[in-house]
């Protein structure tokens, strides 16, 4: 038994993080096509235009992978998590059906017009169609934020008579305060990796001397919407999150920060290594009073302990959540500091000279993808040991039918199939940003004639 | 309201098992219509840019089941946990290869995934015919609303049965052949040339096999569940699917023989949604049956969910399926017709 709930957890969380690589470029690159086909409808400008085609594609072969990962998510609540899905489905099954009813339809019928049909649809209709699926994707990602603010912060039910919950109020379940700011900050970070990575391909064209004109556009729009993107995501999304934590979830903020004994005047760590059997952080480095004063508004705030809450209600993994919570904020912080420097040197004019940070810039892409999953870590982490926050109790919300030898199978399945298509993924990104934002007419582009 | 909602998720299914039929179909039968390279890329543009819009309808089914029958789901989809993964494999593969497989125009490129495309697209016919046998022939629920299911026990449909016994892997195998025929109608509507003559020679063979093993699959279903017959004279809607499959047959034949392409096409989605209809209604209001104990048995009046929560959804359901139509009609109205050239717009460098 406990090694179905081991199994099962692993596979979630892996299928999940996997999965979640994608559907985070999807959200964020999706309004950065729209703003370059809007341009070039406004303008007849081609720049805009095949730069818009050039990331339509990169964006239709993310979007594939993030369709098919997606997939198994669904339907893994009820394989693997059959008491929790019999349990909750009165209230999760809401937004998991409208997600599927109001935003799956809208992508799927409008993403292959996207990505192939711009010559047969006009100017007009494919830039409506792109706005759909920009759409699609953030409707879909409110109603999947809404189904995890449920589990982080549980309103809106009542219990019935059998001990299952129940829908109480549908608009204060769909409402949730949590899942307005988790939302917020998501799709902030979103736009931090769809900024980011249009940067990096941006600043190799740059540095390559390739395409200059889009790698001008590509830095700009690129910055610009990183440094905003960077800026809201600590401030005020993050900030607001934080306290969402420090006021509901007390003990997961005690444990993100390796605040081992309650007190006032509390400081917060910066670095340092988590020894939880001796209950302190080694090596560490810190600001004093600023943890009280980030939850609660003031410098000496009483901020709760790890030993004000029973052992049973602590984190399972501390030192997972404690790390996964820093990287997640010094990466967040490195970005911004990335993005002025990046926005002071454009201002300037000498973005496209400036090779070293070019180089800096290029890099920096993969960062928003292992600072946005140390922020889901913490997230879900920080919720445990419960799937529904002080309601159900994540063992109890397994498929107890299902054996671990079971799990563990489709684990291996999982992790061989996923291998492939990351290995796929690579390779068809890095042809299409080898190949370039060329006209299409230039490369004698072939059609299916529908006449 | 549970009635509503039953007919509501039997209608999505019937939606997945129509549409995304053609698609895998179609896709099954690429190298047998399609023989050439430029052929077998026909064959994709026929299926279309809807594909994953046709193959939403399964996921929505799982998410309204989720919301209207939440005991029904979490007993089911843990019971049917290997069977499920195979399920989501063969959807991942088969939309990958779908996508990817244009990107490159290479031989060997083109090979590889045509082969991933067609065996995903075989195994996803099996996989939805068992699964539909399953759900006709029972599972074995215990008492406390569980099962899990073994691939295989001894091949028999009663008792502590597995997921293939001699009645599923029927009802298999006639999924298949009938996704396959159903799947030629569609290339015959949507390609011209060999596909198209092809597609139609193919049809007409594959269709009156399909009359062959629904006429067996009839037979055995009468021996596995018989009382599935003798509940079906007061269930006004059974005997409607039962005029949808013979109007629809009718169709199909007159449809085929008198080049009258869009009618056979017609045909085979009445025939599919007669067959559903008919299940759907005879097997009412038991959801999952029990191979055990019929007592054991899953009822869709007492597996609902509870509250107003229904009442919510019937709200909105509505409203999004409008929009879904909506959607699906501005982008196909762009792909009515035939394809004609011989190659794909997917754009090979």
């Amino acid at each position: 038994m406990a090694d179905t709930i081991f199994w099962s957890r692993l596979q979630f969380g892996f299928t999940i993080t996997y999965h979640y690589l994608f559907p985070q470029l999807t959200m964020g690159l999706a309004w950065i096509i729209v703003y370059f086909k809007w341009k070039h409808l406004r303008t007849g400008d081609e720049t805009f235009g095949n730069a818009a085609r050039f990331w339509a594609r990169i964006f239709g072969i993310n979007f594939a992978v993030g369709v098919v990962t997606g997939i198994p998510m669904e339907f893994q609540f009820g394989t693997n998590w059959a008491a929790f899905s019999k349990f909750s489905g009165n209230i999760i099954g809401q937004t998991l059906a409208m997600e599927g009813m109001f935003a799956f339809f809208l992508e799927s019928a409008l993403i292959g017009a996207v990505v192939w049909g711009e010559k047969r649809l006009g100017p007009r209709n494919h830039f409506l169609a792109t706005v759909g699926v920009a759409l699609g994707s953030w409707l879909s990602g409110y109603f999947i934020l809404t189904t995890n603010a449920f589990m982080q912060h549980p309103v809106g039910y009542s219990t019935a008579a059998d001990g299952s919950l129940r829908l109480g109020s549908f608009s204060s379940f769909l409402l949730n305060p949590w899942a307005m700011i988790l939302f917020l900050h998501n799709q902030c970070a979103a736009l931090i990796t769809g900024s980011f990575v249009v940067t990096a391909v941006g600043a190799l064209y740059a540095l390559r001397g390739k395409f200059a004109e889009q790698a001008s556009l590509f830095l700009k729009t690129g910055t610009l919407v990183g440094l905003i993107s960077c800026a809201l995501v600590a401030f005020p999304t993050g900030d607001q999150q934080a306290k969402m934590v420090a006021k509901h979830q007390p003990v997961s903020l005690a444990a993100m920060e390796g605040h081992f004994h309650g007190g006032t005047n509390v400081e917060l760590n910066f670095i340092g290594q988590p020894n939880v059997s001796a209950e302190r952080i080694d090596n560490r480095i810190y600001m004093p009073y600023a943890l009280s004063f980030l939850a609660f508004g003031h410098l000496h705030a009483k901020v709760q302990g790890l030993d004000d809450f029973p052992k049973d209600e602590w984190p399972t993994n501390i030192e997972l959540l404690y790390y996964a919570f820093h990287v997640m904020a010094g990466l967040g912080t490195i970005f911004i500091l990335l993005m002025v420097l990046a926005n002071f040197q454009r201002w300037r004019g000498r973005l496209e000279k400036s090779r070293g940070l070019l180089w800096a810039l290029m890099l920096a892409f993969p960062f928003p993808y292992i600072a946005t999953t140390a922020g889901w870590m913490t997230a879900e982490l920080g919720r445990q040991p419960w799937i529904i926050f002080h309601i159900l109790r994540t063992g109890q919300g397994v498929s107890d039918v299902v054996s671990g030898g079971n799990v563990l199978f489709t684990l291996i399945g999982f992790t061989g199939l996923y291998f492939v298509l990351g290995v796929l993924f690579l390779f068809l990104v890095a042809r299409e940003i080898a190949h370039g934002p060329q006209s299409i007419s230039a490369n004698g582009k072939l059609e299916v004639s529908h006449d | 309201m549970i009635e509503t909602w039953y007919a509501i998720l039997s209608f999505m299914l019937v939606m997945f098992i129509v549409l995304e039929g053609f698609d895998i179909g179609a896709g099954m039968l690429q190298h047998i219509v399609g023989k050439t390279e430029a052929e077998r890329r026909l064959v994709i543009a026929a299926i279309g840019p809807l594909w994953s819009w046709h193959e939403v309808w399964l996921v929505s089914f799982g998410g309204v089941l989720f919301v209207a029958f939440p005991t029904i789901l979490a007993s089911a989809f843990a019971g049917f946990y290997l069977a499920f993964f195979l399920l989501l494999w063969s959807l991942i593969l088969r939309g990958i290869s779908l996508e990817v497989s244009g990107h490159i125009a290479e031989p060997m490129w083109r090979t590889a995934w045509n082969f991933i495309f067609v065996a995903s697209n075989l195994l996803l016919a099996i996989l939805i015919g068992a699964a539909l046998g399953n759900v006709v022939r029972g599972v074995p629920l215990n008492a406390d609303g569980k099962f899990s299911l073994a691939f295989f026990t001894n091949f028999s449909p009663y008792g502590n049965v597995g997921i293939l016994d001699w009645f599923t892997v029927s009802v298999a195998v006639f999924m298949l052949v009938t996704f396959a025929a159903h799947g030629a109608n569609a290339l015959i509507l949507k390609t011209e040339g060999p596909v198209h003559d092809r597609s139609l020679r193919l049809a007409r063979r594959l269709w009156k096999i399909v009359l062959l093993l629904l006429a067996i699959i009839t037979f055995e279903t009468w021996r596995v569940r018989p009382e599935l017959f003798s509940g079906m004279s007061p269930k006004p809607i059974a005997w409607i699917g039962l005029v949808f499959v013979i109007v629809g047959a009718v169709a199909i034949f007159t449809g085929l023989h008198g080049k009258r392409e869009l009618r056979a096409v017609i045909g085979s989605s009445l025939f599919i949604t007669g067959l559903m209809i008919a299940g759907a209604a005879s097997v009412f209001p038991i959801m999952l049956h029990s191979t055990l104990a019929p007592e054991n048995s899953l009822s869709a009046y007492q597996n609902a969910a509870a509250g107003h929560g229904l009442v919510i959804a019937l709200v909105w359901w509505p409203i999004a399926f409008i929009l879904a139509v909506g959607y699906a009609l501005f982008i196909y109205r762009y792909y009515i017709g035939k394809v004609k050239a011989a190659e794909d717009n997917q754009n090979p460098y």
